[in-house]
């Protein structure tokens, strides 16, 4: 990035340069009309051999002295600026040419690969998002899926239980009823032989009682006698 | 399994009895005394007693046997007694009864009554067994207010109950 930056300033500082260092001279297009007429004065006395007189009346001379009071072209430059002119923006032209421009451009490719690059980036970051919204948009349709799945589950898994404890509570009610009335016949039966043991308890104290009143001595005495016979008769 | 400190005393009454010639009698004295010492619970807790001394327990069989049982037998029941072996008296004596008996090679048949037996019922009881059983017994009779009426009969292992109590049992478990 620097080194670009360093091209782009380069490329003006070498033009001015330029221009400085090989422009024309000022007075190339703009000499003096003294000046003028003392040099090809000068140069006609030479050619006639220092003769001033005849150098000023020969008539060629007249006419080279008469073109220094003409004006320059207005619009034409002077052939010299022109080649000067040349030169420079010849040069300039080179060196914009060679530095200038390939910087210039190396600088607009870089940008404009940038720019591309960022757009194809920003391309990607757009599929990247679609592709993230498309995943979290799948994502949360399993989400929704497995929640209405679970929610199912739950409500038969609910079903079910309520269908267990309402059977095993039946069952144990049927159990405890049974339970109550085996408990009931049982009682009732215990009941029973409570009372008859009872009441047996009472005929045979009462029983006892008789026996015992009426058993003296004489009918002890039968009692062991009949006892005896029946052993004697027993055999074995 | 028989307790060798029973049959040592047993062993030895049986001989003191036997060398004082007066064997069935002592047998007798010493089965009702064993009957009367089972029956009472006092008696048996007194006399078996390591606490009360025992001239005082040796006092106490004295005192019951005097005028009641021959001199031999108090002297047996005394000497038993004062040896601490009050609690084993029981089997001691049924020990030497069947001792007693098997030296007349007899079997002993314990008869529960509620009165006593004469002689005669005695004899024709002994009698009746040897017909029934082919055994020949001595008749033990022991007083038991319990068997109301009627007879029950203990040869060893075997029982031939006809007390008045078997059949109100009897009647008692036909109402179940």
């Amino acid at each position: 990035m620097s080194q670009r930056r360093n091209r782009l300033a380069a490329a003006p500082l070498i033009a001015v340069l330029g221009l400085v260092a090989f422009a024309g001279p000022a007075g190339a297009s703009g000499e003096s009309v003294g000046g003028c007429m003392a040099e090809h004065l000068a140069e006609a006395v030479e050619e006639n051999h220092g003769d001033l007189q005849e150098t000023l009346h020969d008539e060629e001379v007249q006419k080279d002295l008469e073109k220094c009071f003409e004006a320059p072209n207005p619009i034409l430059p002077e052939t010299n600026e022109i080649i000067w002119g040349a030169l420079s923006f010849g040069l300039l032209f080179f060196f914009m040419a060679k530095k200038g421009f390939p910087a210039v451009k190396g600088a607009m490719d870089a940008r404009a690969e940038r720019i591309a690059s960022d757009l194809d980036a920003a391309e990607q970051a757009k599929i990247d998002a679609r592709a993230v919204e498309a995943d979290y948009q799948a994502r949360l349709g399993d989400a929704k899926g497995e929640a209405s799945r679970l929610i199912d589950e739950a409500r038969g898994a609910a079903d079910q239980l309520k269908a267990d404890l309402s059977a095993r509570a039946e069952a144990d009610i049927a159990d405890m009823r049974e339970r109550a009335a085996a408990d009931i016949e049982s009682a009732r039966q215990q009941a029973i032989a409570d009372l008859r043991a009872e009441v047996a308890g009472i005929a045979l104290g009462a029983a006892e009682r008789v026996v015992q009143s009426s058993l003296d001595a004489e009918v002890q005495g039968r009692l062991i006698d009949a006892y005896i016979d029946e052993v004697a008769g027993s055999n074995g | 399994m028989a307790d060798p400190r029973v049959d040592a005393y047993a062993d030895a009454l049986f001989a003191v009895a036997a060398a004082e010639g007066n064997l069935t009698a002592v047998e007798d004295e010493l089965f009702q005394f064993a009957q009367a010492l089972g029956s009472n619970d006092d008696l048996r807790a007194t006399l078996a007693d390591g606490v009360v001394p025992a001239a005082r327990r040796q006092q106490v069989v004295e005192d019951l046997l005097d005028g009641k049982a021959s001199a031999t037998t108090a002297a047996l029941v005394s000497m038993v007694v004062a040896a601490g072996r009050a609690a084993d008296l029981p089997a001691i004596v049924a020990a030497v009864v069947e001792r007693g008996a098997a030296s007349r090679n007899r079997a002993v048949a314990t008869v529960r009554s509620a009165i006593d037996l004469s002689a005669d019922q005695r004899s024709r009881l002994e009698a009746a067994i040897h017909t029934s059983t082919g055994r020949e017994v001595e008749v033990k009779v022991v007083i038991d207010p319990s068997v109301l009426g009627g007879v029950v009969t203990e040869i060893g292992d075997d029982i031939i109950d006809g007390s008045v109590r078997r059949r109100l049992n009897q009647l008692r478990e036909s109402f179940r």
